[in-house]
């Protein structure tokens, strides 16, 4: 395998991502690791993550957070991009009354929308806000919605078009699924691919030769909101 | 099973108030319901109709609004209204038993009423038979759905026992046993959730009980009070007055100790008590406790109680409304130009839900009075 130092790193994240296709889905764990200090807070993931899911306006899936840290004169500044954690103890999952989102076996929590009922218990139980709710706002109105706001988005594998309520997105929670449709045909996630500082790192954390797992390893790495039990499955390297 | 005259008034007694609603003597408070519900049902079909984008001011950032606040409001009351059968029957058969049946009948109304008040806030109604098809026995919610149609399948069974004048004891104990594990079902819904300080709290299933107690006491003492103006039988109203009083000091101590629990913590989030104290202790506490039984300790007259009651009901209302809102005014995860407070205020539309779930619950109550369905129960001679 290549080094990283002298290899692309999407070359060795699409590497990975073979060769964890390759593996039966129950042996894979995906996550995602993101580098702080080389995230430049340029907000590119977000909009490419808009573009490829085709969220709806209000409806981020990886909003990034501008934070500043320490107080004058000593301060500085921080930008913490929040994709879903993908929890391996999900409190969404919990709460779903339906089991309409649930946790697949590769570690994905997803959510099914043909069963959620649009009671919004697990906007309200995820401790990240990683959910939104899915009210049927288009950013050019009603009356003149345009192609890219009705079309089919494809999460999921799923072929329904948003334009009427009753087989689509619109009146279900939503949120950030690792891009399940791209990773499935053996592309690396948007937000991955489009990262200016090449700070999200993708991967399947069950194979001690990819390159997330090496990056999780090293003692700078954080867990956002850890304390709370859910255990993310997306490492903050500080 | 005879089904005119117990479930519903007998085809005499329909007519013949029909043909005096016709005639513009239907009474004024059935008029005004009447266009409550009219009003309101335009409200809840344009939320069906047009969508919630449209209609509705909640959002991802403030997931719950008025629509949840009253559904929790008309359960709590629900609630109330049984354990108010129950403790009357217990301690004050002699001047509760004429009521009762009109306090289960309005236990099992006000339920109906706030789930229609829930199914216009969900995003897929339609849905619902998903929680028979693909049931999650983890969710608080899923087990409020269980118990809530127990509580509503015991209070129609109860209804009709007691309109039939063969109500058991097993019963009572059973239309009160089930009604407290629904309501603390539902305290837990929101008491568990670990990532809303202003819900998180084991104290929360416990105030859900005392505050529909008090409220379904309020409720059912404005029947009471009326009643007993009603017959000139003044000892009838004073079972509801003590209820109160109870009811009043004991939701005055659980909301105390809920904001000095929220006030110590040092965890994030939790500036939300601070941030809310004045509102709490000024209308929460003051206003919505300390005067209604101030006014029921000096004044014990039908009127007395009436005001009282009205005054608990209507505080009782914005705080539900504050408990389910103020929760989200701190975001969890703030971005971009988002502000450091949420702020949330009903559109039209919801308030039109309000207007349509009270107006039923009126409509339908002061009908079947004038109707004389609860005739029937006043006859009652037996005990329990």
């Amino acid at each position: 395998m290549p080094s990283p130092e002298d290899t692309d790193i999407l070359d060795i994240m699409r590497a990975d991502l073979q060769r964890a296709l390759k593996k039966p889905r129950q042996q894979r764990r995906w996550a995602m690791a993101i580098d702080l200090k080389k995230c430049i807070g340029c907000h590119a993931c977000t909009t490419a993550c808009m573009s490829e899911n085709l969220t709806p306006p209000d409806i981020h899936y990886r909003p990034v957070k501008e934070e500043e840290l320490g107080e004058y004169p000593n301060t500085g500044m921080r930008f913490l991009p929040r994709p879903c954690m993908q929890c391996d103890a999900p409190s969404c999952t919990q709460v779903c009354p339906v089991t309409a989102t649930y946790k697949r076996d590769d570690g994905i929590v997803v959510i099914d929308y043909e069963r959620c009922i649009g009671c919004r218990y697990c906007l309200v139980a995820c401790p990240y806000g990683a959910r939104s709710a899915d009210v049927g706002h288009y950013y050019t109105g009603d009356f003149h919605t345009k192609t890219y706001e009705v079309e089919n988005s494809g999460e999921y594998g799923k072929t329904s078009k948003r334009t009427s309520h009753w087989r689509s997105p619109i009146g279900n929670a939503r949120k950030c699924h690792f891009c399940i449709h791209r990773i499935e045909k053996g592309e690396l996630t948007r937000c991955s691919t489009t990262c200016l500082g090449s700070a999200t790192i993708f991967g399947d954390i069950n194979d001690p030769q990819a390159l997330i797992t090496k990056l999780i390893n090293k003692s700078n790495v954080m867990k956002y909101k850890e304390e709370l039990g859910t255990k993310p499955m997306v490492f903050y390297l500080t | 099973m005879q089904i005119y005259g117990v479930l519903i008034p007998k085809k005499e007694q329909i007519s013949g108030y029909l043909k005096e609603f016709q005639q513009g003597k239907g009474g004024v408070l059935v008029y005004l319901s009447l266009v409550g519900l009219l009003v309101g049902g335009v409200g809840v079909g344009c939320i069906f109709m047009l969508g919630h984008g449209h209609t509705i001011n909640t959002s991802s950032y403030v997931p719950w609004g008025l629509q949840i606040s009253t559904y929790v409001f008309f359960a709590l009351v629900s609630g109330g209204c049984i354990f108010t059968n129950f403790i009357g029957n217990m301690f004050f058969p002699h001047h509760y038993r004429s009521l009762a049946s009109r306090v289960i009948f309005l236990g099992l109304i006000t339920a109906i009423a706030g789930f229609a008040s829930l199914a216009s806030e969900l995003g897929h109604v339609e849905r619902m038979y998903m929680f028979l098809l693909s049931p999650n026995p983890t969710s608080p919610m899923f087990w409020m759905s269980v118990w809530y149609s127990a509580d509503i399948t015991i209070l129609i069974i109860e209804y009709i026992h007691i309109q039939r004048r063969r109500h058991s004891k097993g019963m009572l104990y059973a239309s009160f046993v089930i009604p407290v594990i629904t309501y603390c079902s539902l305290g837990s819904l929101f008491g568990a959730v670990g990532t809303m300080p202003y819900y998180y709290s084991s104290l929360l299933p416990i105030y859900f009980l005392f505050s529909g107690f008090l409220t379904g006491n309020a409720l059912c003492a404005i029947v009471a009070a009326q009643q007993s103006r009603r017959t000139g039988n003044q000892a009838a109203m004073k079972p509801f007055m003590r209820m109160q009083k109870i009811g009043l000091a004991s939701v005055f101590v659980l909301t105390f100790c809920r904001i000095i629990v929220g006030l110590s913590s040092h965890q994030s989030g939790y500036e939300i008590f601070r941030e809310t104290f004045f509102q709490n202790v000024v209308f929460g506490m003051l206003g919505a406790l300390v005067g209604p039984f101030m006014i029921l300790m000096y004044r014990r007259t039908s009127a007395a109680l009436i005001f009282s009651s009205v005054l608990v009901l209507i505080t009782q209302f914005l705080a539900r409304l504050d408990l389910v809102v103020e929760g989200f005014r701190v975001p969890v995860f703030r971005v971009y130009d988002m502000p450091e407070r949420i702020s949330y205020f009903p559109s039209i539309f919801e308030m039109l839900v309000v207007v349509f779930s009270l107006s039923a619950v009126a409509l339908i109550y002061i009908v079947c009075e004038k109707m004389g369905l609860f005739e029937i129960a006043e006859t009652i001679k037996g005990g329990h």
